[in-house]
């Protein structure tokens, strides 16, 4: 098993290089490009500090030299082993512990990596609730409609789930910010952020106390994400629910099923410990694509909801040419999608205890 | 004795005729047939000009006379794309004819269409276009860009709420009528989804085709590309293109069709993996075929029918990108599209419902049409992929 972890990390080296290369491709090719000029360009400053800055970007990020020096430049920096560059961009010697350096992003003037330890938490902790949650109402509604195939419900939740995987994200969270968050309609929800600023002070669980009830950051934080977690979750679950339902359905009338009737097993029994657990084979397939479609999905979602986490980051990289920011937040979403993948394998030997890696 | 049935029904005529069977297609097509003649039509259907008028006595069209070079080449490709599917030709013919006849018009339209570079749309409420011994207006009365500057209004109005006018769809921010732009918007929906998924699907073929039937390293070096591809959140790649190479409708189709293809490959390459030591292939190399024969002409059409219904889920996924760019404020800044409006139901600081109602619906069931079809597709040609799959058994 060691072995075989070690060996997909190594693979990821050449999927995560090749990822960087597409995104710095696309940027160097554009129009314009990225250069110390595209930077400095609209800020309103004297002759003689527009010279300085422009010299002090070319020298730090080599913003002056050809397309595929600078991206040598950048993976040196980044990756943990290379060589020692000082400040004034001056190559040292060849080290195998000088760490990472993200670089400084272009229009916070801070670390990126300090930025992306902000932000990352936030659309992981978005996406981690919205994945149980997808399982579980997918899992239900597929096991209903495959039990009673042909039923109404059956009938109608095909219809519906393909209704809701048309509607897009952007329509939904337009609709349920502007019906349930709005002080015109419903005030239900709040606007905008994950959690409200009182919310800090607060302890964690809520509680009574002379004031009244307290929600305490927890439930706070549960009110803050019911709408963004809904709006990311429903085109997964429509999607996962038919899956479920084909899948059980093909194993319902599979020979052990009919074993297990035969034996006198109830039909609980039949269906959760031996078919539910032989459907969970395409599930866990579809859960390793699932990460990525979440994680351009929080794009959306964090731009309607006003959250701070990676996509809206993605967002305003991207408009303001922000090339460190834009490259990190490419491999580190890259990153994290192939985790996806390396977690959906292992859940294989989980479900299916034939499938081994040695 | 039993009496044995023989079709005489060819593949794709079965296919055809499976695939028209439910009933949510026919709700599909009808929707996206409408989209077409509002696409099409759009000049006619909402224009701030009078269709026919007649003024002492002289009857003038206003409407063809402000017709844009776009308006006159789309109603052309229109009538030859009409025109082609009455002929009685192969299919390859028919395609051929149909670019052939879209260029030819292009060229006439670019040499003899010249319409007024400047449209004053306050001037078509002016006495010199009202008082006419009679005239007929287009069902929307207003032009997509006509800001109605001089009939003060004050923009985002709900609908029916104006007094004097009827939008029936409201205002949008710069006081445009909400319908009027729909309608014209269907045109960059439409030809963005079609257009788009051309693009990804030729590169995904070519690539996928590739792939599939040298295998070995060419498959694997292929699949690395793919997976590079599959790896960066689509709609973040979009996003980097976008923003880096500017937003006209061209270009978004391009790059829209350059982040979408490897889905297509995949489909091919494993089609290919299959056939690639099939008899009849094997034969056409033993021939001494050139390789683009070999994939496209012997290999292709039997590897093609998966391949359909890969197509309409990804014309809706096309849609859908496009408008998710115009909604994040990346998309053609000077047409009317959906997902720029739907953007601005909440930008101000109302909910502004039509805003959000219209076009996010128009959006959605442009979507839902296109992955109908795709459904009634794959049941008709797969029935074991088939959403009614063990209903029978």
């Amino acid at each position: 098993m060691l072995t075989y972890l070690l060996r997909r990390l190594l693979l990821m080296i050449p999927t995560l290089l090749g990822i960087t290369i597409v995104v710095f491709t696309v940027m160097a090719m554009s129009p314009g490009g990225i250069s110390a000029q595209t930077l400095v360009g609209g800020m309103d400053m004297k002759p003689q500090e527009k010279q300085a800055l422009l010299e002090y970007y070319n020298k730090r990020y080599g913003l002056d030299q050809p397309a595929p020096v600078q991206y040598l430049r950048w993976l040196n920096n980044v990756s943990p082993i290379g060589f020692v560059t000082d400040e004034h961009g001056k190559r040292g010697e060849f080290s195998f512990n000088k760490g990472m350096d993200l670089g400084t992003s272009f229009q916070y003037g801070r670390p990126v990596s300090d930025i992306l330890a902000e932000r990352i938490p936030i659309t992981l902790l978005l996406n981690l609730v919205t994945i149980p949650f997808t399982y579980l109402i997918a899992i239900m509604v597929g096991m209903k409609s495959a039990t009673h195939r042909g039923s109404v419900f059956d009938v109608g939740t095909s219809m519906s789930m393909l209704a809701l995987w048309s509607i897009p994200t952007m329509l939904a969270g337009v609709l349920l910010l502007g019906f349930f968050a709005n002080v015109q309609h419903f005030h239900w929800f709040p606007t905008a952020g994950i959690s409200s600023r009182e919310a800090q002070d607060m302890p964690f669980l809520p509680h009574w106390d002379e004031t009244g009830f307290v929600r305490g950051f927890l439930l706070d934080r549960v009110w803050h994400l019911v709408l963004p977690v809904i709006c990311l979750s429903y085109g997964s679950f429509a999607a996962l629910a038919k899956l479920t339902r084909t899948s059980i359905l093909e194993n319902l009338h599979s020979d052990y099923a009919r074993t297990a009737r035969a034996k006198g097993l109830a039909e609980n029994d039949v269906l959760w410990r031996h078919v539910f657990r032989n459907s969970l084979l395409p599930l866990i397939t579809i859960s390793a694509g699932l990460l990525p479609s979440l994680l351009a999905g929080s794009l959306i979602v964090e731009n309607i909801f006003s959250i701070n986490g990676m996509g809206q980051l993605a967002v305003e990289a991207v408009k303001g040419r922000d090339r460190e920011l834009v490259l990190s937040i490419t491999w580190v979403s890259g990153f994290l999608t192939l985790i996806g993948y390396l977690i959906a394998d292992f859940c294989y030997t989980l479900a299916d205890p034939r499938v081994s890696y040695d | 004795m039993t009496e044995h049935a023989v079709s005489r029904e060819s593949f794709a005529a079965r296919i055809w005729r499976k695939t028209l069977d439910g009933a949510g297609v026919k709700v599909g097509l009808a929707w996206v047939a409408l989209l077409v003649f509002a696409a099409v039509f759009a000049p006619f259907l909402a224009n701030s000009m009078p269709l026919l008028m007649s003024k002492n006595g002289v009857i003038s069209a206003p409407v063809l006379q402000y017709l844009s070079m776009e308006d006159t080449w789309v109603l052309a490709t229109f009538f030859i794309a009409l025109a082609v599917y009455r002929l009685r030709l192969g299919t390859a013919k028919r395609i051929l004819l149909f670019l052939l006849g879209s260029a030819l018009a292009a060229v006439l339209v670019n040499l003899f269409v010249k319409p007024p570079v400047l449209v004053i749309y306050d001037d078509f409420r002016s006495a010199a276009y009202t008082e006419a011994d009679w005239r007929i207006m287009p069902p929307i009365p207003y032009a997509p860009t006509d800001y109605l500057r001089d009939l003060g209004s004050k923009g985002l109005e709900a609908p029916l709420v104006t007094e004097g006018h009827t939008h029936l769809m409201g205002t949008e921010e710069n006081g445009a009528d909400v319908l009027s732009r729909m309608i014209h918007a269907c045109r960059i929906s439409l030809s963005i989804g079609l257009i788009a998924s051309g693009i990804a699907l030729l590169i995904g073929v070519v690539v996928g085709g590739l792939m599939g039937y040298f295998s070995g390293v060419v498959d694997m070096l292929g699949m690395r590309l793919v997976e590079i591809f599959e790896d960066i959140p689509t709609l973040f790649l979009l996003l980097t293109f976008v923003a880096f190479f500017g937003r006209s409708l061209y270009m978004m189709m391009v790059i829209i069709g350059v982040t979408g293809w490897s889905g297509y490959a995949r489909y091919v390459r494993t089609e290919f993996l299959k056939l690639r030591k099939q008899d009849y292939v094997q034969a056409a190399v033993a021939s001494g075929l050139p390789l683009s024969s070999i994939l496209f002409r012997h290999m292709l059409p039997n590897g093609v029918a998966p391949l359909l219904v890969a197509v309409s889920f990804g014309v809706a996924g096309a849609i859908l990108s496009e408008a998710t760019l115009s909604f994040l404020g990346l998309g053609v800044v000077d047409a009317p599209s959906w997902g720029q409006m739907l953007d601005q139901a909440v930008k101000s600081s109302t909910f502004n419902w039509w805003m959000a109602v219209f076009p996010g619906g128009a959006i959605f069931m442009t979507v839902f049409a296109y992955n109908l079809i795709g459904e009634a597709f794959r049941d008709a040609i797969d029935p074991k992929l088939s959403s009614k799959a063990g209903v029978n058994t």
